[in-house]
């Protein structure tokens, strides 16, 4: 058993490797021109208009992305008050959702994590500033309790950090 | 039937158990259940068709009482992760292998006319656009869906991550080489020449091929990264042999509740953590405390669950269950120490924060300038998706995470528990250790040192005074008391020891009982004094003893001085070794204790440490720290963390040593398991391992992606014709993740050097 996983991993090491020569090699090929031929890419002369009109949607582009993932907030939503304990449930599924909650200072927060995501990325919550983490389950829900003392701005993340939420302590 | 564990709170009763016990049972679907007042702990079995936890602790609050489920450490959810994982691997290498076999064919066809050369032996068909299209599809549709979805998910939270990159990048790629060949067909049936643009559907397809193996193999690596806390969590036993109605039973471990009596044989592992009632063994705790000696365990002594038996049988009464035990506790604290964040992540983190949408706004901006430049529309093309696809935010992300899991875990395997990865961090740059004297340098009991007697050894004679000695002693509840019976047995004396008369204790001078018609009389020199008996014999002996820190007992037999007993909390055999091996690391070592000087610079002396803080009251402990760090100096203070827990805090590094009460746990950044003074020495050099991998990480990620980035936008084209094929960048961006990861792995074979 041990040994197969061993070969196995050796043959995948092995074709990564492979795959990166070959494509570097393809790659390197098709853009160096071959003897005789042209230079791949030729100038094209293009109307001013059109250059003009491709950069101001560029430029629009740029500031819509920019603003749609950068400046847009989402809508935050407050844990609900059980038993003492704020508590909230969050939805794992290629994000969070909600991903902007709002709890309340000096009261223990609970978040339950229903994660349906089965990608690897998101099996692991990480509240750094309250050292928590947990692995989540899959299809299942996973509590992650905490007392928040200091009101801020705190995030939740994916292992990676690529994944992102923002609990709001008020 | 599913069975679960609940923590109740609000009972102050036998009587409540009983209420608690009858409402739960009132729930319909619920088959068993058993409440546990002493453990505060209720075990029910219910069939998850009809009821589930939710309505059981609605029952238990209606009765008054509050009802949480605990969350148990067990292998089985191990098992379920890792049967997760799997699955994910398996459904990428099948994705791999369709992609590989595509971007073969595919490449295949594009050979003769990237290179020139006439291959007459690849058949024409395979270089037709439209057969392209038809054979990336698959690969585009299928393969690279993950990407597109979660692409997607992301957008739709206002996200972006690598996804997106990889949805943009290869979505471009095939767009375009929709669009041409769309065109071009166009331009055949009108009967127009067709061939003006090339197709790159090759790159789509290889992209998406390398990025999901890449992915493949960072999973496969990812998952060793925690394996650690994985392996600790699989080193819990299954089943315990219980004692119930007189009977040994085999039980399931969740059936194990406090106050049991648990049975263990030779070879086996302890279930949990308890107190040995009956027998005695040897136990390996390397799996939990990282001490390789086995530990000899006999009636009153602690035993921690998940360590094995080695040679005899012993029953003992468990005293912590489920998530209390110790075994737990460590995992827990493993998990949330991989959940903290190192200082040195924040700055990846700002930049992670901004990665993908800048790096968006890169590539349309490479577009744009590309076109107004040349206006070459295919050229503009590629270098954008080279950016997109080189972009590696996942490395920047995975750099300090992955190390700090593999760190942490490799602390845990050597005993050492660190409680977040601020401490890891900071341990690296400490400049001074100061140690406490009393149980964390010494035994933290006394011991008998020296011994002599008047008469010398002849007819063994010193242990049959030793045994006389020892059989008055043991009447004695004075610590010191305990350390000369331990020596007698130790030195071979015949036990058991001799009935004692007339016993008698004189506070703060010494004890006297009659034995086998002897007078025998133990104390202090003062006392021998009052008592008229001569102590000139031995001493120069007591004064050179009582000059190295002992305290002294004479032995009187029928007031005649016979024998003389030096007693000092000794220091630990490994206590010596540590101190010289902190030094070494160019490391200040100061001691720091309550005892009185001359004390304490006799154990100083002998430890090798040069600063010494004596007659420091527990209070001042802190304020001697204080002034410390006010030298400028970085310090960590070692203690036991009960008494020392203000100093512990004070410290920029507080190290807790030798147990795994929560106490301790609470007030210390690093806690080591053993009481062995090597672990700090490990637990730095860990942390230098450590911040150095993470440096490594780091330094290539960001280097990755800031040379990476302008590359791919094509930078080094008017200069030196160099351009970026994107298939390159997606080989490129595939390995940086995966270098990462396989980098941060390397910590696993981190190996404690003292």
């Amino acid at each position: 058993m041990l040994t197969s996983r061993k070969v196995l991993n050796y043959v995948l090491n092995l074709g990564f490797l492979l795959s990166i020569a070959v494509s570097a090699a393809a790659g390197a090929q098709a853009l160096e021109p071959a003897q005789g031929q042209p230079r791949p890419f030729p100038p094209i002369e293009r109307p001013l208009l059109l250059k003009l009109g491709v950069t101001l949607g560029g430029l629009g582009l740029i500031g819509l992305e920019l603003w749609w993932f950068q400046f847009r907030k989402t809508e935050a939503k407050p844990a609900k008050l059980r038993e003492g304990i704020q508590e909230i449930g969050v939805t794992v599924d290629g994000g969070y959702e909600p991903n902007r909650i709002v709890v309340q200072a000096g009261q223990p927060v609970r978040l339950n994590f229903f994660r349906k995501d089965p990608s690897s990325c998101l099996e692991k919550v990480l509240l750094p500033d309250f050292h928590r983490s947990a692995d989540l389950l899959l299809n299942g829900t996973t509590s992650v309790e905490f007392t928040p003392q200091q009101p801020g701005t705190y995030s939740f993340h994916c292992g990676m950090n690529m994944v992102r939420g923002v609990l709001v302590v008020q | 039937m599913e069975t679960r564990h609940l923590r109740l709170q609000g009972m102050s009763c036998a009587a409540c158990a009983n209420t608690i016990e009858q409402s739960i049972q009132g729930v319909p679907g619920v088959s068993q259940c058993n409440v546990n007042f002493a453990a505060g702990q209720a075990r029910v079995q219910y069939d998850p068709q009809r009821t589930d936890l939710k309505l059981i602790q609605e029952a238990v609050s209606q009765a008054g009482y509050t009802a949480q489920a605990i969350q148990e450490v067990s292998a089985e959810q191990g098992d379920v992760e890792k049967a997760a994982r799997e699955a994910e691997q398996r459904e990428l290498m099948q994705k791999v292998i369709v992609g590989a076999v595509v971007s073969g064919l595919l490449i295949l066809g594009m050979l003769p006319s990237m290179t020139g050369l006439v291959l007459s032996w690849i058949p024409a068909w395979l270089h037709n656009s439209w057969v392209q299209l038809a054979l990336t599809t698959p690969v585009q549709v299928w393969c690279g869906q993950v990407f597109f979805v979660k692409g997607w998910k992301a957008f739709k939270h206002h996200a972006a991550d690598m996804n997106t990159l990889v949805a943009l990048g290869t979505g471009a790629a095939f767009l375009y080489s929709l669009a041409v060949t769309l065109y071009s067909g166009i331009l055949g049936l009108l009967g127009r020449p067709a061939d003006v643009y090339d197709v790159y559907y090759e790159s789509a397809a290889v992209i998406i091929t390398l990025i999901l193996l890449g992915r493949l193999l960072e999973n496969r690596a990812r998952g060793r990264t925690s394996e650690a806390i994985r392996q600790l969590m699989g080193l819990q036993a299954k089943t315990a042999r219980v004692i119930r109605a007189g009977e040994e039973i085999d039980a399931p471990l969740e059936d194990v509740m406090v106050g049991d009596v648990v049975v263990v044989r030779p070879g086996e592992k302890i279930p949990v953590d308890g107190d040995v009632v009956d027998g005695a063994s040897t136990v390996d705790e390397s799996m939990v405390t990282g001490e390789s000696m086995p530990v000899k365990k006999q009636v009153g002594d602690e035993v921690i669950g998940a360590t094995l038996n080695k040679t005899g049988s012993f029953k003992f009464r468990a005293s912590r269950i489920g998530k209390d035990t110790m075994l737990a506790q460590i995992v827990k604290l493993v998990q949330d120490a991989q959940g903290s964040k190192a200082p040195i992540q924040k700055l990846a983190d700002q930049v992670t924060g901004w990665f993908v949408p800048v790096v968006i706004a890169i590539a349309i901006a490479t577009f744009v300038i590309w076109f107004n430049i040349r206006g070459n529309l295919t050229l503009a093309m590629l270098t954008t998706v080279g950016v997109l696809i080189i972009a590696c935010p996942c490395a920047l992300g995975l750099a300090t995470p992955t190390s700090i899991m593999v760190g942490t875990g490799k602390g845990a395997e050597n005993g050492i528990l660190i409680k977040g990865a601020e401490s890891l961090e900071l341990a690296h740059k400490l400049q001074t250790i100061v140690l406490d004297k009393t149980g964390t340098l010494t035994e933290g009991k006394p011991t008998v040192n020296h011994y002599a007697t008047v008469r010398g050894t002849a007819h063994s004679n010193e242990i049959k005074l030793l045994r006389l000695a020892a059989a008055v002693e043991r009447k004695s509840e004075h610590p010191l008391a305990e350390a000369v019976v331990q020596y007698a047995q130790a030195q071979g004396a015949d036990f058991p020891l001799p009935e004692v008369e007339n016993f008698e204790a004189a506070a703060g001078m010494g004890v006297q009982g009659t034995v086998s018609d002897r007078r025998v009389q133990i104390g202090t020199q003062r006392w021998m004094d009052t008592l008229g008996i001569d102590t000139t014999a031995l001493q120069s002996q007591r004064e050179a003893w009582e000059a190295a820190a002992n305290s002294t007992a004479w032995i009187a037999v029928d007031g005649q001085i016979e024998g003389l007993l030096g007693i000092a909390d000794a220091l630990k055999p490994s206590s010596i070794e540590a101190v010289k091996a902190l030094q070494k690391m160019n490391l200040e070592v100061v001691m720091l204790t309550g005892d009185n000087r001359q004390t304490a610079d006799a154990i100083a002396r002998e430890a090798g440490i040069k600063r010494v803080f004596a007659e420091v009251r527990p209070a001042q402990k802190s304020a001697q720290l204080k002034y410390l760090q006010l030298e400028g100096k970085t310090v960590a203070m070692v203690g036991d963390g009960i008494n020392d827990s203000p100093a512990l805090a004070q410290a920029d590094v507080g190290i807790a040593i030798g147990t795994g009460t929560d106490v301790a746990i609470a007030a210390s950044d690093i806690t080591l398991i053993s009481g062995d003074l090597r672990g700090i020495v490990t637990a730095i050099q860990l942390s230098q391992a450590t911040m150095r991998n993470i440096r490594q990480n780091l330094f290539f990620a960001f280097i990755y992606n800031v040379a990476g980035i302008p590359i791919a936008a094509g930078i080094l084209y008017p200069f030196l014709g160099w351009l970026l094929n994107p298939m390159i960048a997606g080989a490129a961006m595939a390995f940086s993740s995966v270098s990462v990861v396989t980098n941060a792995l390397r910590l696993r074979d981190f190996r404690p050097r003292v």
